[in-house]
């Protein structure tokens, strides 16, 4: 079971990749919108979530609308209510203390690769937690060189660094594929997603796609054995 | 510390409670709810829903590249079953779709 700390943080490191040049691209926004040093830091620690994170330094160029900013970031985050429900399986045995340790540093992709592996084998919190450090120090380490070799990386989009975001998500979608069950609430789920976005604003999209996939998922199933 | 850097603080403390206890009601509220049945299955679907709609916004403003990126991806990951080949495939073939087409 200790493995499991360890397994988590190797099983990070691919995905690491992309958020390393999402972090140094969130490092260099911060440079130049004038978030200090510290500050960063501490948003990548004790926020630890790189899309809100990044609104947040959207955000601090007009000065500092407290309210705002706040409300904007947590909207962002609200998915993190959905993936903590998400995760109850995994936390089935755990103690209260365990939750609320291993809970923090868990991030999208961590979160990603642990279900993936969970569909798969038996595996404990610690692997989230294990891939949570893991991606903590690849997010500390980018968002610092991006903070400081700020203007290195001129143009991210040329090269599609913007994309490593969707491109890993793409392939973690795919390999919880298991048959053609999946496939009505998926559509469902995307159209749902390209609708909201393009109607309201904020990432409520994401919230509204993932309800409407999961609910006709339970409708549909209830026509089948259940 | 003048006033801004407090109001940095406090934003930063504001929204790191904040997502903190969205992380951890998330998963406390699931384990009052009986795990099985309708509940299972919604559970079961959540994540995979989850990623998709992140994605699905993103792939669509892409345009055609985006889904002949999606359409790599999902070979790709048929054929190797590897997650960082599958993504760096993807990027490439963005990469080149916005260099050279």
């Amino acid at each position: 079971m200790k493995n499991d700390f360890k397994n988590g943080f190797v099983a990070n490191i691919p995905i690491g990749f992309s958020v390393a040049a999402y972090g140094s691209v969130c490092g260099m926004m911060s440079s130049q919108a004038g978030v200090e040093f510290y500050e960063m830091m501490l948003m990548n620690v004790f926020i630890f979530a790189g899309s809100s994170q990044m609104i947040i330094i959207e955000m601090w160029s007009d000065s500092l609308n407290v309210l705002g900013i706040i409300l904007a970031a947590l909207m962002i985050n609200l998915r993190y209510f959905l993936i903590g429900a998400s995760l109850s399986t995994l936390f089935q045995n755990s103690s209260k203390k365990e939750k609320l340790a291993y809970m923090h540093l868990c991030a999208d992709e961590n979160w990603a690769v642990t279900i993936a592996k969970a569909k798969k084998q038996d595996i404990t919190p610690l692997f989230l937690f294990g891939g949570g450090v893991c991606l903590l120090l690849i997010w500390s380490a980018s968002t610092s060189a991006g903070f400081v070799l700020g203007e290195f990386i001129s143009d991210p989009s040329k090269y599609a660094l913007d994309f490593a975001f969707v491109a890993i998500f793409t392939a973690l979608t795919f390999n919880m594929y298991h048959g053609k069950n999946n496939l009505i609430p998926w559509v469902i789920a995307a159209l749902v997603a390209i609708v909201a976005e393009y109607f309201i604003a904020g990432k409520f999209y994401i919230v509204f796609g993932a309800l409407a996939g999961s609910f006709s998922a339970v409708y549909l199933h209830k026509d089948e054995d259940e | 510390m003048n006033n801004i850097d407090l109001n940095a603080l406090f934003i930063i403390f504001c929204v790191a409670i904040g997502t903190y206890s969205l992380r951890y009601f998330g998963l406390v509220f699931s384990n009052r709810l009986k795990n099985e049945g309708n509940v299972k299955v919604f559970l079961d679907y959540l994540p995979s829903t989850l990623l998709l709609s992140l994605i699905a916004p993103a792939i669509l403003k892409e345009g055609l590249l985006g889904f002949v990126a999606t359409a790599f991806i999902a070979l790709c990951m048929y054929k190797t079953k590897s997650i960082l080949a599958s993504m760096v495939l993807g990027v490439i073939v963005v990469a080149i779709g916005r260099n050279f087409i």
